[in-house]
């Protein structure tokens, strides 16, 4: 499909001034002056061979290219939903205990202000505050977990609203359901209702989400590592777009969806260990 | 439940702390600049691109036989002198002795004809293998003498060698299909030791370069930072030393900071509005004329470039070769109005404008345009393209009608001007025999005496018949520390050169 918007690699890689013979041997050096579906048959070919080809820009094994940045925007992720957990569960499950007191407006009011901030606005935001006035952390670079607090923060932040406000509708869901009031009639402690009971239930769709969130966060990664220099999938994908770099976008894809699948796939997992109802067939 | 919560706190709070002690402290007694790249280069083969980032990271690595001094003009470098036969066939080359390449093979005139070679090679696919075209025999007397020898005299040679596609390259890994995408080695004043794709560019210094007590940095780290935000914050905080893009509308907050000088100059730009000659009503000179007059140039390149000096054709203003025909067609929205009523172009004439999204001052100065051209009575739309998008259908295959776009200058004005006059060739569609035979004719001239009349006459005519509107050349700011001298750009090719580079 991508390959029908106009823009022939050739001539990114040869630029404005090369010549029609130079450009030629461009295309025959990448392989692009092959009729489309023969070049989409070998693709296909090689990909059953875990060979999804070589970049046309740079030259390099597309796998390769990929597993270089998959780090930094997994850790990425995988910072950004736990710090979203730690933020959006405890607030949530007292959003929904204490229901319209002054910690549930709070609650309710960090949700609307995080769902409302871009998460590129806050990277900047924080990026003034706290690197630039209070120099706390590093203005650019990577490659030690310094780097990553930012903007996996303002990643975070984001998504915490979301399952913020999922615990909270579901725990008060749960709280209201008919074996809570026999916990309650047992003689158990609130604690003891609200925690041992409500909130096991209540997590199961929270995870769900979270698990969801995490793939969405992949693509997040796009903005936030153009904002804060980082050298992840997101920029790489980004000029593989820009430069037609049709293998790139290509891996690219298959990765993504591979790394999707196998999120839901793993919550799935997860679903049983937490509720032994659910079992995997 | 407060035990619960407190402990979440103490551990978040115990991650931020544990951040605290990352901040990288420079080691004393190595000089190391800082220097913000606006973006990754996609390779780091000379011959493998045309992509402006890649020579200005490679020009610290690699050395070419000549190279531009900082007046433009071509001095010597790998090859101490040079020599052109009577009838401009021959090209003698000595090569300096003692040059040792990054991998310790001494530079001999083997390596400048494999270089050579691999350009010409069509598996290569070098982009500027054209400019090597007019070389069809090289030969290698001895370790430190190269001859070329040409098919027709090209004055433009010269300039192909000096650019950063004319890179020298080690024999030795040339034939052993070495992967200089990766690691380039070279005889330059540094070597490339780290490369973190969108990340960072380590170069560290050559302690046996040719030129003895350069370069006078150890270290020169090309932190890769988009944002060109981050990278002016980056030069207030001091975690940047050099950034070369900086816009007009920084220049107040960083002159405001003790530490950064504000280095401003012209750059090799020709900035214009490109016209369709082939499309009506673009093909009627009055027309191409009636849009020159309604453009006030002086206020685009202040408003979209961050100012500059007009020009009135196609030519750099700071260029040799440039002459100044600016009065040709002053601003005149009236004279405009009455040449569009000659024509009879009116607002049912709809004329497509492409702007290349990804420049966002040409797409600013293509805004202005239309503007402009609305007040005469033009019905411009425009249409934001990719740069794929770009050179695919507006720049090669000329489908557009007005297109805005900056041209860098060319260390040989052929490179600047060839092939206009002839319509399939160029964008514009300009076709104009006599202009494209005195454009030919002038790279087969030798002399910048008997060069420049010939270019004199092409570029009056260009003037007149307008293809463009030709609008200037910008201002390049480049935002220094204080404690940074001599940090320098190529002219003409827009590279970077730390060699004299020092921190006090």
């Amino acid at each position: 499909m991508i390959r029908v918007i106009p823009g022939d690699p050739a001539l990114t890689v040869a630029g404005v001034d090369a010549s029609e013979s130079d450009i030629a041997a461009i295309r025959a050096k990448l392989g692009t002056d092959k009729p489309l579906a023969a070049q989409y048959g070998q693709w296909l070919l090689d990909v059953f061979r875990f060979d999804f080809g070589h970049s046309l820009t740079s030259g390099r094994p597309v796998t390769q290219l990929i597993l270089e940045r998959f780090p930094l925007t997994l850790s990425l992720a995988v910072l950004g939903i736990i710090l979203s957990v730690l933020i959006a569960i405890p607030l949530g499950v007292i959003s929904a205990v204490q229901r319209w007191s002054f910690w549930d407006y709070l609650g309710m009011l960090f949700s609307q202000a995080g769902m409302a901030i871009p998460s590129f606005w806050l990277g900047i935001l924080l990026l003034l505050l706290l690197s630039i006035k209070y120099r706390v952390f590093p203005l650019f670079g990577s490659g030690s977990f310094s780097h990553l607090v930012l903007p996996s923060v303002s990643l975070g932040i984001a998504r915490a609203a979301v399952l913020l406000r999922l615990t909270r509708a579901s725990m008060i869901e749960e709280l209201s359901r008919e074996y809570i009031i026999t916990a309650r009639a047992k003689g158990l402690t609130e604690r003891m209702v609200n925690y041992k009971h409500a909130l096991k239930n209540a997590l199961l769709p929270v995870i769900t989400i979270a698990g969801i969130q995490l793939g969405y966060m992949l693509g997040g990664a796009i903005i936030i590592e153009q904002v804060f220099s980082l050298p992840g999938l997101g920029r790489l994908f980004l000029f593989a777009v820009y430069q037609r770099d049709f293998p790139l976008i290509q891996g690219g894809v298959v990765f993504v969806a591979f790394v999707f699948s196998f999120i839901n796939f793993s919550v799935d997992l997860l679903y049983s260990l937490l509720n032994p109802r659910i079992r995997i067939t | 439940m407060n035990g619960k919560l407190s402990s979440i706190i103490i551990i978040c709070l115990a991650m931020i702390v544990s951040c605290l002690f990352s901040p990288a402290a420079t080691h004393a007694g190595v000089k190391t600049v800082n220097f913000a790249l606006s973006g990754n280069p996609d390779t780091l083969d000379p011959h493998g691109t045309s992509g402006t980032l890649t020579f200005q990271t490679l020009k610290s690595v690699y050395d070419t036989l000549v190279e531009p001094d900082p007046t433009g003009k071509i001095v010597p470098a790998l090859a101490e002198k040079w020599a052109v036969s009577e009838d401009g066939l021959t090209w003698t080359f000595t090569l300096r002795s003692g040059v040792l390449f990054h991998n310790g093979d001494p530079l001999t005139s083997k390596d400048v004809k494999a270089t050579i070679e691999r350009i010409q090679n069509k598996e290569t696919g070098s982009p500027n293998a054209n400019e090597f075209a007019p070389i069809v025999g090289i030969e290698t007397p001895d370790d430190l003498t190269v001859i070329l020898r040409l098919k027709a005299p090209s004055a433009p040679l010269l300039g192909t060698l000096a650019s950063g596609w004319g890179a020298i390259l080690p024999k030795s890994l040339i034939d052993s299909k070495h992967d200089f995408a990766q690691k380039p080695v070279g005889t330059g004043p540094f070597k490339l030791t780290e490369w973190i794709r969108d990340g960072k560019i380590v170069l560290e210094k050559n302690p046996d370069y040719w030129m003895k007590g350069l370069p006078r940095v150890d270290k020169v780290i090309m932190h890769i930072i988009p944002e060109r935000a981050v990278q002016v914050q980056g030069l207030i905080s001091g975690q940047i030393d050099i950034s070369y893009i900086i816009d007009r509308e920084d220049v107040p907050l960083l002159t405001s900071s003790p530490d950064v000088k504000i280095k401003k100059s012209l750059t090799s730009l020709i900035m214009v509005m490109a016209m369709n000659c082939s499309r009506p009503p673009l093909n009627d000179l009055r027309v191409r004329q009636a849009i020159n007059y309604a453009i006030d140039k002086k206020k685009v390149l202040d408003v979209a470039y961050g100012g500059g000096e007009p020009i009135g054709t196609f030519m750099d203003y700071s260029n040799a070769y440039y002459r100044d025909f600016t009065n040709l067609y002053p601003y005149d929205p009236a004279k405009a109005k009455k040449l569009l009523a000659e024509a009879g172009v009116g607002k049912d004439t709809v004329l497509e404008m492409f702007l290349p999204q990804n420049y966002p001052p040409h797409v600013k100065a293509g805004e202005i345009y239309q503007d402009m051209l609305a007040r005469v009575g033009l019905n411009v739309k425009i249409k934001l393209v990719d740069w794929s998008t770009w050179i695919g259908d507006v720049y090669r295959k000329a489908r557009f009608d007005l297109t805005v776009i900056g041209h860098t200058g060319k260390l040989d004005p052929n490179g600047t001007l060839s092939n206009f006059g002839i319509k399939e060739k160029k964008y514009v569609r300009w076709d104009h025999p006599g202009a494209a035979a005195l454009i030919a004719e002038a790279a087969r001239t030798t002399g910048f005496e008997n060069r420049k009349t010939l270019y004199d006459q092409a570029l009056a005519l260009m003037a007149k018949e307008v293809p463009f509107v030709f609008l200037g050349s910008s201002y390049r700011r480049v935002g220094i520390r204080k404690n940074i001298s001599d940090f320098r750009m190529t002219p003409s090719l827009d590279t970077f050169d730390f060699r004299w580079t020092d921190i006090q």
